[in-house]
């Protein structure tokens, strides 16, 4: 695939998301605002699980996290701007990140999965019952949506779902540029050195506890950006978004996806939001056809969406599977 | 013997009591683990399943006991076949692969009791001469939870006696140290590890028909208890039975006299405690390995 060609995809995706809203309507717009944000949020966690090798089973603590912060924000501080409450979300779950690193960084394997799993339990628990600051059970809704604005210039109302979905796309594009190119960067080869043969990368003269706390509160200021921007989505946070369930699903949505690649977490949020849209026409069990769907990705096409490709490519072109 | 203690003592009962089906449900996560390296998520739904089960029975046949005999053994028999004939085809894809199996059927199982039995929750009755309290030495104890601690340690013992005094728990042992070596040395390690999940699949259903009767059976049962195992497995350290077995005891109790003291916090207490033992030791209290 030559550069030129590159480009005029990338211009025929920019164009068909401006026009994406105009041809199918309101209700599909809302739900690729949702796959672009569990995209991001997958896209987050494969920083570490794909690329670094660290599985865990917490990340939904930085999504909500970036999610609580950014309403309790605009809940407190009067006339606080939009992307400001999105820089708070970020950089607190940044914060979090910064504080848990340093218990977190020496593990890897089950004992780091596990630890998370016990600092989002943790996080749950005691979201529910911090009720005066986290609101419980009912979590936090109906805060006011700052409009989008630049003094002088122009102010967008951001209740207008059309005009959230153009911002959140834009957000959403950049986070994840930025991600691509993060992971092109030497640091980025770090990762997968790391992830291969940590060892080797400390004789070779890296910190490699230094390099995974740097990755590790990527991932979490990112997921939190994904959080902070689904809590305006939803106008709404709940308990909910520290639950297990939340930190398995970016696992879920890399796998069907497919692990070995940056753009395995986009087709897989893809997936997950075509199946739950589809499924929820014709049964209320989408849970159901998720597990049956898991089950048959791991044990036909445990490389995910873009190994199946990748194999069909090499059978048919006979090529050599590109990763 | 005043109130005070006797309210104690009822307390440190109900944390036993919680605290052996702890054991139970942590006993088989924790064998399988350490034989095979798999990290069931689906344990705690086999347990549920199991509840489930006994319900269906006791509706059947109006017996608990033909409950606690049948519905272990049918799940066992299921967690056999999910053994053979999935966990086994993804070997080769390693820890991520079988967890986000199990991840799945997990979930098929907890969306299949919904579409079965409904979301409300289920009464299980014991016998009558289970209810009720037995006054012993001056105090008064509550019949089931001794009922539930007396089975819980014939089984342990039972476990402790096959693991230790057997050839096949010795080969069990080998197999949870080195499986390759023993597979090496001629015994079929694949069927060894089919038993193992079987036999644990077979003790999460004893936990959970023996607890049905005291929290009632009702979806949310797996997230409940299977939590508390899964942090009783990795504070008493993957593959450890003994560390299983202490640390049950421990959040059992933690449990129960946290409800007490510290009602608000009581749920958090657990959370705390694992995260302190791990931030020390991440391979858990009796764990050798990471």
């Amino acid at each position: 695939m030559n550069k030129g060609f590159k480009w005029i995809l990338w211009g025929i995706l920019i164009v068909v998301l401006i026009v994406y809203p105009r041809l199918f309507g309101i209700y599909y717009t809302n739900i690729l605002v949702e796959f672009g944000i569990f995209a991001l949020y997958a896209i987050s966690v494969n920083l570490l699980l794909g690329y670094t090798g660290l599985l865990t089973f917490g990340h939904a603590i930085f999504f909500g996290v970036g999610g609580y912060s950014t309403a309790l924000a605009l809940t407190h501080i009067q006339g606080l701007p939009l992307l400001a409450s999105l820089l708070i979300g970020f950089l607190s779950a940044v914060l979090f990140a910064l504080i848990l690193c340093p218990m977190v960084v020496r593990l890897s394997g089950t004992a780091f999965a596990m630890l998370h799993l016990a600092f989002g339990l943790l996080m749950y628990v005691v979201t529910l019952k911090l009720r005066g600051i986290t609101g419980g059970e009912d979590g936090i809704g109906g805060f006011p949506i700052p409009p989008f604005s630049i003094p002088g210039i122009v102010s967008i109302d951001m209740t207008d779902p059309l005009m959230f979905y153009y911002f959140a796309m834009i957000v959403l594009v950049i986070c994840i540029s930025f991600l691509w190119f993060f992971t092109k960067t030497p640091f980025g080869q770090i990762m997968v050195g790391i992830r291969d043969n940590a060892d080797r990368i400390d004789y070779v003269g890296f910190k490699v506890s230094h390099s995974k706390a740097l990755i590790y509160i990527f991932a979490g200021g990112f997921a939190g950006v994904a959080g902070s921007i689904f809590a305006l989505f939803q106008n709404l946070v709940s308990a909910d978004e520290f639950s297990v369930l939340n930190s398995f699903a970016p696992i879920m949505i890399i796998m069907v996806g497919g692990i070995a690649s940056f753009f395995g977490p986009i087709f897989g949020a893809g997936i997950f939001a075509l199946i739950a849209e589809l499924t929820s026409r014709y049964t209320e069990r989408v849970e159901l056809v998720m597990g049956l769907i898991l089950i048959l990705v791991i044990m036909y096409a445990p490389m995910g969406f873009l190994g199946l490709v990748n194999m069909a490519r090499a059978r048919f072109f006979n090529k050599e599977g590109a990763s | 013997m005043d109130a005070t203690t006797a309210m104690y003592v009822a307390q440190g009962i109900h944390g036993l009591a919680y605290g052996m089906v702890l054991f139970l449900l942590a006993s088989g996560l924790t064998l399988i683990f350490g034989m095979m390296g798999i990290l069931n998520m689906a344990h705690a739904s086999f347990f549920m399943l199991s509840a489930y089960f006994c319900y269906q029975f006791q509706i059947w046949t109006g017996n608990f006991w033909l409950a606690l005999l049948f519905a272990p053994v049918i799940t066992g028999f299921f967690g056999i076949l999910v053994e053979r004939f999935l966990l086994r085809k993804v070997q080769r894809l390693g820890h991520i692969g079988q967890l986000i199996l199990t991840a799945g059927l997990g979930l098929i199982i907890l969306e299949g009791v919904k579409v079965i039995w409904g979301t409300e929750s289920k009464p299980v009755l014991v016998p009558t001469y289970l209810q009720g309290l037995v006054n012993l030495a001056g105090m008064e104890y509550p019949v089931y939870r001794l009922f539930i601690i007396g089975i819980s340690l014939i089984l342990l013992i039972i476990l402790s006696l096959i693991l230790y005094k057997t050839r096949l728990g010795m080969v069990v042992r080998a197999a949870v140290s080195d499986a390759d070596m023993v597979n090496a040395l001629g015994i079929n390690v694949p069927v060894v590890f089919m038993t193992v999940f079987g036999v644990g699949t077979w003790m999460a259903g004893v936990a959970g028909v023996v607890i049905s009767p005291i929290l009632t059976v009702f979806p949310g049962l797996a997230d409940q208890v299977g939590m508390d195992a899964f942090i009783v497995v990795c504070v008493g350290g993957f593959g450890s039975i003994g560390g299983a077995l202490l640390v049950s005891i421990i959040c059992g109790l933690l449990n129960s006299y946290g409800v007490q003291f510290f009602s608000q916090l009581a749920p958090i207490l657990i959370f705390i405690f694992m995260v302190v033992v791990l931030t020390i030791r991440p391979m858990g209290l009796f764990g050798e390995r990471e």
